[in-house]
């Protein structure tokens, strides 16, 4: 079924029908033997002989997970990306601490410096995972484009205040510069079909 | 005074004579947009975003200069002015640039504002950029890119500060702000500048970039450094250091603060709680004999010592209350800043107020900007930094204060009884002239300027609160004050040394008594803010509770930032008196010292949009009934050979502020060239000074600003011991070298 006929169909006319069941047992000995013939019908074995058959087949449809991983659609929300700008490969963050100062779960710290150029330098940046929602809110108003989910969703650990560092999330320089750096798609994001002009700084 | 009638956009409004148009509109609640205005100074007039019709009368005038007259009907929005203040916006936007993303002010700027509030989304007008150099001046840095030259921050250093250091270089489209005669900029640092200035262009230093408006949160305090209490906020974030102060911010259109308040908080303390140095206090406590403390504490820390003395019996030595308690008891009341402020005329005896308390030496310099002050400056030592609001300066020689008083009060006072007339009468102003030096000719001058003005304040300065001569000054002091028209300022020294002269009962400090304990004051157990203390407590930044400025003012404060060790409540709890917070002491200071019952909860701590102070409560000043009687004048004591005067620079006030790194304290001893010829010493040399027994090794240091063969010596870094009870002035000898081994 295609999306327009999913949401276009008539589910009062589609092939639904109620299930039958059977009246409840309500004498002892009715339910006494209900429990005797169920106990003795051997249903276990034919759940298992489906399972048995269907391996001697090959056609598992289990995913072998760490081994595999489904796609994830590009507006997934995982780990955060620090972007950098094309060419130049400078950090796209400029510390202004809108992400900080919006985020619903406050686990975003940013500590900013005045560096050895004049320019304003973050100089820590973390997010604690264990308190993170995956709102997109951090995205979404980052002025500069420069904090964006990526796709990274495995964030087990053996503890709840797990932290990520600047350095973690930021693209690294070469992907930046050779141009294989990914605008995230999401939300947040630049608009579609917008060109995304190089940087000035790399005049 | 007569009032004026008139028409604000159709309202009849009533102005009195000295309002200006703007004052009014804001006043009835009429808005006018505004960049250039502060209130605190005279118009600057630069912006014209102000502009304002009078109906028949040709083109535009300025509502925040112009006063309006009787029966004109005034327009504040009409197409026409609402277009003319459009370009201006626009042309503050020709070339500004576009970082506020990263800019200090960005949050709170009202370049930002206006620009969002006229809703300018293109630009008609252009011009040809130039390069601006960015300057760094010490804790300042200026940006002559985002200065929109509104000229707030020259007004505000000349006209409340009085350092005026910086000045506009004129050149139309390039003109910028600069150190006025100098490439970098010398002036006592205060920032206000920073706090005024409407966009991002002046900065302060430390601050530059570290954090945003938004992520800082406000806390609303007093600031702990001197007797003035100016108000306050720390801006506080938690971030990867912990929680820290980033900041400290005044609401500039009705305060003012010195470098001190704005820049000294680094001092903050972590605190740790070790029951067994708390019992270890407390007995201390148990078994001491007295209670050494300081005028850095709280009016709760001190009810609580006062309960602890009543329980345990035994003494509360504070001198510097003490002395201040005595000295005042002559006065009727005592006069405020305020008071300052509002006066034509002022005497300053025996403080060299600049750096004893900015916040009286701001006073002085609004008095003599906005109402032509006459102030005469009665020291031993000129000070350079008052030389710009001080119309007569006299000199007389340091140790005859109380000679200095007599005369004035001889020349001064009229209408006196009897019994004050045969005294005066019966001085031998002959001798005090010539040994104080305080000539005939320099008196007819103060009579003479007197006797032209009407609001007249004295202020008493901390040399005479240390001469051995004192109570006699003061009372000689309250002649004035009774018979000449003066109201009185005591320079208070310590943030609550008013509060603690009220609170507690003192006894005479006996430094030979043996089992002191010491609160903020070192002794044989001593527990202070310091954490090299045998037990540490908070400092008054980060603790709640209530202090009295010493314009008797009761003022709250509020924790900066949390600290983890103990108070003085812990050990009250432990003595069976405490509560279960400090603050619960508020409602229960003694009302028969002038107090409310008010809780401390109940505390506001603002300023309001007119004005109109809020903060905390004042206390009301007991006539004291003491009949003080006149003494004869002692012979005048001489200081011949090497003096120093004991003299913290500007800024620095007491151990805390010597630990902040942006007030730099320097233990140097300053001294003019005069001084460097007669004590044989060059500048940078390393000397030892001998006075009264002990010594100390420090660098000297020459100052050309400073005149005459008086040095002046930092306090904040010497024994407080060794400074009880001892005058400001010291014959010391001074040898070249550290040779004390
Ligand atoms: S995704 Fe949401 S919760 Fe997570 S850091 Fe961003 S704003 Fe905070
Ligand atoms: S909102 Fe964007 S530019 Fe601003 S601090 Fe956060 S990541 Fe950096
Ligand atoms: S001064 Fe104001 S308008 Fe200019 S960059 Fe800074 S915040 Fe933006
Ligand atoms: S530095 Fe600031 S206060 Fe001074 S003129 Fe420029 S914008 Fe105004
Ligand atoms: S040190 Fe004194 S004058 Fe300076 S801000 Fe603090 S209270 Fe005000
Ligand atoms: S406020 Fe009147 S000219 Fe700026």
């Amino acid at each position: 079924m295609s999306l327009e006929e999913f949401k276009n169909r008539d589910i009062s006319q589609s092939n639904y029908y109620k299930v039958d069941i059977d009246e409840y047992p309500t004498t002892n000995s009715a339910k006494f033997f209900q429990v005797v013939r169920r106990t003795f019908k051997g249903e276990m074995f034919v759940g298992l002989w489906v399972v048995l058959r269907e391996m001697f087949k090959f056609n598992i449809h289990t995913l072998q997970y760490p081994k595999e991983k489904l796609p994830i659609t590009p507006r997934y929300r995982a780990i955060h990306e620090m972007q950098r700008l094309f060419e130049s490969g400078t950090d796209r963050c400029i510390g202004c601490g809108l992400c900080e100062k919006i985020c619903i779960s406050d686990c975003i710290r940013i500590d900013t410096r005045y560096d050895e150029s004049s320019r304003k330098e973050v100089s820590e940046y973390t997010i604690n995972l264990g308190r993170c929602i995956f709102c997109g809110y951090c995205a979404e108003v980052c002025p500069e484009l420069a904090i964006v989910h990526g796709g990274r969703y495995e964030n087990v650990s053996e503890q709840r205040e797990h932290f990520t560092l600047y350095e973690d999330m930021l693209t690294p320089i070469d992907s930046a510069i050779n141009g294989t750096q990914k605008e995230y798609p999401g939300f947040g994001a630049i608009t579609p079909n917008e060109s995304v002009k190089k940087t000035p700084l790399a005049y | 005074m007569n009032k004026i009638n008139f028409k604000l956009d159709g309202i009849d409004v009533e102005a009195s004579s000295d309002e200006t148009i703007l004052s009014v509109a804001r006043r009835v609640g009429l808005y006018i947009p505004t960049m250039c205005y502060l209130k605190k100074t005279t118009p600057s007039a630069s912006c014209r975003l102000c502009v304002v019709e009078v109906e028949g009368v040709d083109g535009m005038i300025l509502s925040c200069q112009a006063k309006p007259t009787q029966d004109i009907s005034v327009t504040t929005n009409s197409e026409a002015l609402i277009k003319e203040r459009t370009n201006i916006m626009k042309l503050y936007s020709v070339n500004h640039p576009l970082e506020c993303g990263v800019c200090d002010k960005s949050g709170e700027c009202d370049l930002q504002n206006k620009t969002a509030e006229f809703g300018i989304d293109q630009q008609s007008f252009s011009a040809k950029d130039q390069y601006r150099e960015v300057k760094e001046w010490g804790l300042l840095g200026y940006n002559p890119s985002l200065c929109i030259m509104c000229e707030k921050c020259t007004h505000v250093c000349n006209e409340i500060i009085g350092d005026d250091a910086i000045e506009i270089e004129y050149g139309g489209y390039s003109s910028t702000i600069t150190p006025k005669g100098s490439d970098t900029l010398d002036c006592t640092f205060c920032g206000e500048c920073i706090a005024v200035c409407p966009v991002g262009a002046l900065t302060s230093s430390d601050f530059h970039y570290r954090a945003n408006s938004w992520e800082l949160t406000k806390v609303p305090s007093t600031c702990p450094h001197c007797s003035a209490g100016c108000a306050l906020e720390y801006e506080v974030k938690n971030s990867h250091g912990g929680e820290k102060i980033y900041r400290v911010v005044n609401d500039y259109e009705h305060t003012t603060l010195c470098g001190a308040g704005r820049f000294g908080f680094d001092y903050i303390a972590d605190g740790s709680k070790d029951e067994m140095k708390l019992q270890s206090a407390v007995d201390a406590i148990k078994g001491a004999k007295a209670i050494r403390f300081s005028s850095q504490i709280s009016n709760e820390e001190a009810l609580m010592l006062q309960k602890i003395k009543e329980q345990q019996g035994l003494k509360l030595f504070n001198e510097d209350a003490r002395v201040y308690s005595k000295f005042t008891t002559p006065f009727s009341s005592l006069a405020t800043r305020e008071d300052v402020k509002s006066s034509d005329a002022i005497l300053i005896l025996g403080s060299r107020i600049s750096s004893d308390n900015p916040a009286i030496r701001y006073a002085i310099t609004e008095a003599s900007r906005h109402r032509g002050a006459s102030v005469v400056n009665l020291h031993p030592i000129e000070d350079a930094l008052m030389q710009n609001v001080i119309t007569q300066f006299v000199k007389y020689e340091a140790g005859s204060e109380e000679g200095v008083m007599a005369l004035l009060v001889q020349r001064l006072v009229c209408d006196v009884d009897d019994a004050t007339k045969r005294y005066l009468d019966s001085l031998d102003d002959g001798y005090l002239s010539a040994e104080s030096n305080f000539g005939e000719d320099e008196l007819d001058e103060i009579a003479a300027m007197l006797s032209r003005k009407e609001s007249r304040v004295i202020i008493l300065g901390a040399d005479l609160l240390s001469h051995p001569r004192a109570e006699n000054i003061a009372v000689l002091a309250s002649l004035l004050q009774r018979y000449a028209g003066f109201k009185v300022l005591v320079v208070a020294s310590q943030i609550n040394t008013v509060g603690v002269s009220l609170i507690c009962d003192l006894d005479l400090d006996d430094k030979s008594i043996d089992g002191t304990v010491g609160y903020g004051m070192p002794a044989e157990f001593t527990i202070s803010y310091d954490d090299s203390a045998d037990l540490q407590v908070a400092p008054l930044s980060q603790q709640e509770g209530t202090v009295v400025t010493l314009d008797h003012q009761l003022l709250p404060l509020n924790v900066a930032v949390e600290f983890n060790g103990y108070v003085l409540n812990d050990i009250a709890n432990i003595l069976g008196i405490g509560k279960r917070d400090t603050v619960d002491f508020t409602s229960e200071l003694p009302q028969s010292a002038g107090f409310k019952s008010t809780a401390f909860d109940l505390l506001e701590n603002f300023y309001q949009h007119d004005g109109l102070d809020t903060r905390g409560y004042f206390i009301d000043q007991t006539e004291s009934g003491a009949n003080s009687t006149l003494e004869d004048i002692e012979d005048l004591a001489e200081f011949n050979g090497t003096v120093i005067y004991r003299c913290d620079e500007v800024l620095q006030f007491n151990a805390l502020t010597a630990k902040c790194a942006a007030l730099g304290a320097d233990s140097a001893l300053v001294g003019s060239a005069q001084f460097a010829v007669a004590a044989r010493v060059s500048d940078g040399d390393l000397i030892t000074i001998t006075s009264a027994g002990t010594d100390r090794v420090r660098e000297f240091k020459l100052d050309n600003t400073l005149k005459g063969t008086i040095a002046l010596e930092p306090m904040v870094d010497r024994e407080p011991l060794s400074l009880l009870g001892r005058y400001r002035y010291e014959k010391v000898t001074i040898t070249k070298g550290s040779c004390d081994e």
